[in-house]
């Protein structure tokens, strides 16, 4: 009986010590945050898209949800957001981080955060955007408006329109006019063709001005993308592909397998030469700053 | 006789009361775990409510009910450990064995595969869908292994639930297959109990249960006592068999059910705090099953606590480190009084 009660109590102890320990560390973390305030208009920011919005305005979130998948804030502006305080991710950000860094407002993504509004509000007021609602172009401008960067949001959106137009032309000079394209993720478990929503959709079909291929605007438009089996591919019958291939290991094991079946080797962007693969970030990363970033790419890939 | 007994009464209420101040001390410490640093005399003094807008928010929104439905889910995990132990006179049954846990998984997949775009009222349709599904699960056990003359046998109860619960692990492990990654990430950390319930409408929905369930299975205690026995000796002393077990089972699984919906699928507890409670009070379940309950309780209540602070920022799930913790200790314990 003592013995039992005297390991109960050292295991208590070891508890008690160990969350000392921690309590130093994150104090010593916090004032070095402190040094690193902005004066201006503390946001704090529950969307990763949300979040490079901001950042295309030139401004930096005093907070943001990294990537779920990635438990850090996407590769592309990882370098700018040094000084911003991770909260977590979108799905479940950490509330307390986020009342500690008081922040003046919030933005919200109304898919991951819609029906928490009151619990927002009670830290700070709240913005919320539905991100399904319009293109990018209007969240950055609603944005700008809200931090009163209008020009710049304008100056962002005509910049990348002009972007825009070069690289429809660098395409339509290999692909020809009338191709028709389609995209892929390829995961470790499954295929998947992207349909005409974000964040694929809008960027090849409507600012590219690409022709989908056949079958891609009879998907389902609710969701991001379908899952279908290898057999389907030539149905499609596109002249270009776009891949995106998981960075797993057993993603990429699944994609060199596809590429030497002979339904891959049977299809006519294959044939032709048109599969271009492309990182996940940023063209997955449906914002002002990911769709430029991903124009960029698509530019050098088509200069080649 | 009447001495023993007394002794093991006093030794209850030590033991009893030992565990409260353990917990009490936990729940202090787990009150003052968190990305926001508030000192330890601010805590109190919020608790008062003296606080700032800022603590009182921080502990009242956010960690209080995590921690009552830790608390609560502890309770009922532990009591309802001992209720299957005595009825199944089996030392190895536990809510999990019994299949319950597995139906509630299932229950879990069956949401977010295909109840997908109702994930907006998440927060309590998950609950009900893992409620329902140990219920299901508890309801095919009883079917299966009632029987038209002996009524229901305490070892077809388990070998039934076993296989019940293979059955519906199966189908769970089917299922989750299909998922993509970020849901199957949710679902798996749900199935080796994550502590998800955080808001207080959770809170309320596990209370009752608990409220009622757990005074009620204490006093039942004394069939629980003669039911142990066997039987026949239980029948020869005046109880109903069938029905005081029937009765029993309804309650330890309304309580493993409601406690599983809200902490997840977190094994182990049921096993080993009644186990731990016999070993400090006896088995006389007027003792042992209260103790069962605050055993319970301090156990997922530290686990929880351990899983915030120490790994941050991933906390990692109450279930891994009770297992971390317990399976050792239980080892231990079994080693030792061979």
């Amino acid at each position: 009986m003592k013995k039992k009660l005297t390991i109960l109590f050292s295991t208590m102890l070891l508890l008690l010590l160990s969350a000392c320990g921690q309590t130093a560390s994150n104090e010593a973390k916090s004032s070095k945050e402190q040094k690193a305030e902005n004066k201006e208009t503390r946001i704090a920011s529950l969307s990763i898209h949300l979040t490079n919005d901001l950042l295309a305005l030139g401004i930096k979130p005093i907070g943001s949800v990294v990537g779920g998948e990635l438990k850090d804030f996407l590769p592309h502006v990882k370098d700018q957001l040094k000084d911003t305080k991770q909260l977590g991710p979108a799905k479940d950000p950490d509330m307390e981080a986020l009342l500690e860094l008081s922040p003046s407002v919030i933005y919200l993504d109304k898919e991951f955060g819609g029906q928490d509004v009151s619990k927002y509000e009670k830290i700070a007021s709240t913005e919320v955007f539905n991100l399904d609602e319009g293109t990018w172009r209007d969240h950055l401008r609603s944005i700008g408006k809200l931090v009163n960067r209008e020009q710049q949001a304008e100056k962002f959106i005509a910049d990348y329109e002009k972007q825009t137009k070069e690289v429809r032309n660098l395409i339509n000079n290999k692909l020809g006019e009338d191709s028709k394209v389609m995209a892929i993720r390829v995961t470790a478990k499954e295929l998947r063709v992207f349909s005409t929503k974000r964040p694929m959709g809008p960027i090849l079909f409507e600012d590219l001005g690409l022709k989908p291929a056949n079958g891609i605007e009879d998907l389902e438009s609710n969701q991001p993308y379908e899952v279908i089996s290898q057999e389907v591919l030539p149905d499609f019958d596109a002249g270009a592909i776009f891949v995106v291939v998981n960075s797993d290991d057993d993603a990429q094991t699944a994609f060199k397998q596809l590429q030497e079946s002979p339904i891959w080797k049977g299809l006519k962007a294959v044939k032709g030469n048109h599969v271009y693969v492309i990182p996940d970030q940023p063209w997955l990363d449906y914002s002002a700053l990911g769709n430029k970033l991903a124009m960029d790419d698509a530019k050098e890939i088509f200069s080649k | 006789m009447k001495s023993q007994a007394n002794t093991n009464n006093k030794r209850t209420y030590t033991v009893a009361l030992v565990l409260i101040l353990i917990s009490i001390s936990i729940v202090l410490i787990s009150l003052n775990t968190g990305s926001l640093q508030i000192a330890p005399l601010k805590v109190i003094q919020t608790l008062f409510g003296y606080g700032d807008y800022k603590s009182s928010l921080v502990l009242f929104e956010y960690r209080m009910p995590r921690i009552l439905i830790t608390m609560l889910g502890g309770i009922g995990l532990g009591i309802s450990g001992a209720i299957l132990q005595g009825l199944s006179r089996n030392p190895l049954a536990d809510p999990g064995i019994l299949g319950l846990h597995s139906g509630a998984s299932f229950g879990l997949i069956l949401f977010v595969t295909y109840f997908h775009s109702l994930d907006h009222h998440a927060a309590i349709l998950i609950p009900l869908f893992t409620f329902l599904g140990g219920l299901l699960t508890a309801f095919i056990i009883i079917l299966l292994a009632y029987d038209r003359i002996k009524g229901l046998l305490p070892i077809r109860l388990i070998l039934t639930g076993i296989a019940v619960s293979a059955g519906f692990s199966a189908v769970t492990l089917f299922l989750s297959l299909r998922l993509d990654e970020e849901t199957y990430t949710f679902a798996s950390r749900w199935l080796v109990g994550n502590v998800w319930g955080r808001d207080w409408i959770h809170v309320m929905a596990l209370f009752p249960w608990i409220l009622i369930l757990a005074p009620f299975a204490w006093s039942q205690s004394k069939s629980l006592n003669v039911l142990s026995l066997g039987d026949e000796v239980a029948a020869g002393l005046g109880i109903s068999v069938q029905g005081q077990r029937l009765l029993l089972l309804a309650t330890a699984v309304g309580l493993s059910c409601a406690s599983v919906a809200m902490v997840g699928g977190i094994g182990f507890i049921g096993l080993v705090s009644p186990h731990l409670a016999r070993r400090l009070v006896g088995p006389m379940y007027q003792n042992n099953l209260p103790v069962s309950g605050l055993i319970g309780m301090v156990i997922l209540v530290l686990a929880d606590t351990v899983g915030r602070s120490i790994f941050q920022p991933n906390a990692i799930p109450a279930g891994v480190i009770v297992a971390a913790i317990g399976a050792p200790y239980f080892l231990y314990l079994l080693i030792k009084s061979k």
